[in-house]
């Protein structure tokens, strides 16, 4: 015999007490005059007014609600498409007409002024070359004008590379 | 001479001036036609509207209640009653979301309070007081282990002791596909069979 309480069967037998209660406790009848005294409650909840009804032509279910909606969409749609098209016209092809300058204000009249400051960018002072001398022959005649000899080169000694300022006499007399 | 819109108007002006009486006779004669198809569904279905109410209140005057506002809320919709296609099934429905939204914010009542409850609505016949008294007791610990199990496997166990509803029937009450109402019912029923032998072996 299967026990399992895993299995549907057993588990629905296992469990018929609680469904026994809740068929007992849904078969229960109702109470007596039940639906005379909702019959009366509801006669006493005053009825929604109607003041006003549509004529006959008016009615929403004659259609004329859809027809007029249908019409509005077409009228936003057509007029939209006719505005956007006499704009562009006029852009693209009146060209003889003069074009729109918007000037700009030359200062904004509220906000943040300058009192008048001049920015001065800082920037370093570049490097100056002295003028060069222009010498003419002119102004200095003692100078001769015959070729300069090439200038010997004196090597000095080794004595003379420690005591260079001394005279060449007295550099080889003995002490 | 007159334009043809100026006729229209005068047209339309003539049958709201002239013939408001047909206009008011129609509207008339509809609402007498929902009054007495209102009247036809509270014959009809307000016994089971209680009793579907009474199984999770568990209370004659609070079902009593909620039955009468679900038709207050029928009579309010009166006008969507074309739509309706199967008004049992609609009409536990809104019972059903009435019922639980008071069980929601109504105080848990004491368990005694249902025992009692229950002694008085149960069926005595054949039965001595004491055999009455231990009945309900029973049904009352059988509810307490009911009311425990969680609320989608309650509902759909609650719905499923109704014989008129079938599963098809219970999922559209709470909105659910068929094949959820069968699964919830198995667990529900393993779920009831696990607290039952706890209960018993705690005995």
């Amino acid at each position: 015999m299967n026990s399992n309480p895993r299995d549907p069967m057993t588990s629905e037998s296992a469990s018929s007490p609680a469904e026994e209660t809740l068929r007992l406790i849904a078969s229960l009848p109702a109470p007596e005059g039940l639906e005379r005294r909702v019959q009366s409650l509801l006669d006493a909840v005053p009825h929604r007014g109607r003041v006003l009804a549509w004529p006959q032509s008016f009615r929403p279910e004659s259609g004329w609600m859809r027809s007029a909606a249908a019409a509005a969409i077409v009228f936003v749609v057509a007029g939209g498409g006719w505005g956007v098209y006499t704009r562009v016209e006029n852009t693209h092809f009146d060209q003889n007409q003069p074009a729109k300058v918007i000037v700009m204000p030359a200062r904004i009249p509220s906000g943040f002024g300058g009192a008048g400051a001049i920015r001065t960018p800082e920037t370093l002072p570049g490097p100056k070359a002295p003028e060069p001398v222009k010498v003419s022959p002119e102004a200095n005649p003692a100078r001769p004008k015959t070729a300069k000899k090439p200038i010997a080169i004196h090597k000095p000694s080794n004595g003379e590379a420690s005591q260079p300022d001394k005279p060449a006499a007295e550099a080889g007399a003995p002490r | 001479m007159m334009s043809t819109s100026q006729a229209i108007v005068a047209g339309i002006a003539a049958e709201w001036m002239e013939n408001p009486t047909s206009a008011a006779l129609n509207e008339e004669a509809r609402q007498r036609a929902e009054d007495h198809a209102l009247a036809a569904m509270v014959d009809q279905y307000a016994s089971a509207l209680y009793r579907v109410a009474y199984s999770v209140l568990r209370n004659q005057a609070d079902a009593e209640d909620a039955v009468q506002e679900a038709f207050v809320r029928v009579l309010r919709h009166r006008d969507s009653l074309g739509e309706v296609r199967d008004h049992r099934v609609w009409l536990i429905r809104i019972v059903w979301n009435i019922v639980l939204d008071r069980k929601r914010r109504a105080k848990t009542r004491p368990e005694t309070d249902d025992v009692a409850e229950l002694a008085r609505v149960l069926p005595s016949t054949g039965l001595s007081a004491e055999e009455l008294a231990a009945a309900a007791q029973h049904h009352a610990h059988v509810l307490g282990c009911v009311d425990r199990l969680p609320a989608k496997e309650r509902q759909v166990l609650m719905l499923s002791a109704f014989e008129e509803l079938s599963s098809v029937e219970i999922a559209s009450v709470l909105g659910i596909s068929e094949s959820s109402v069968r699964s919830r019912l198995f667990r529900a029923r393993n779920l009831m069979a696990d607290l039952l032998d706890h209960e018993r072996s705690l005995r």
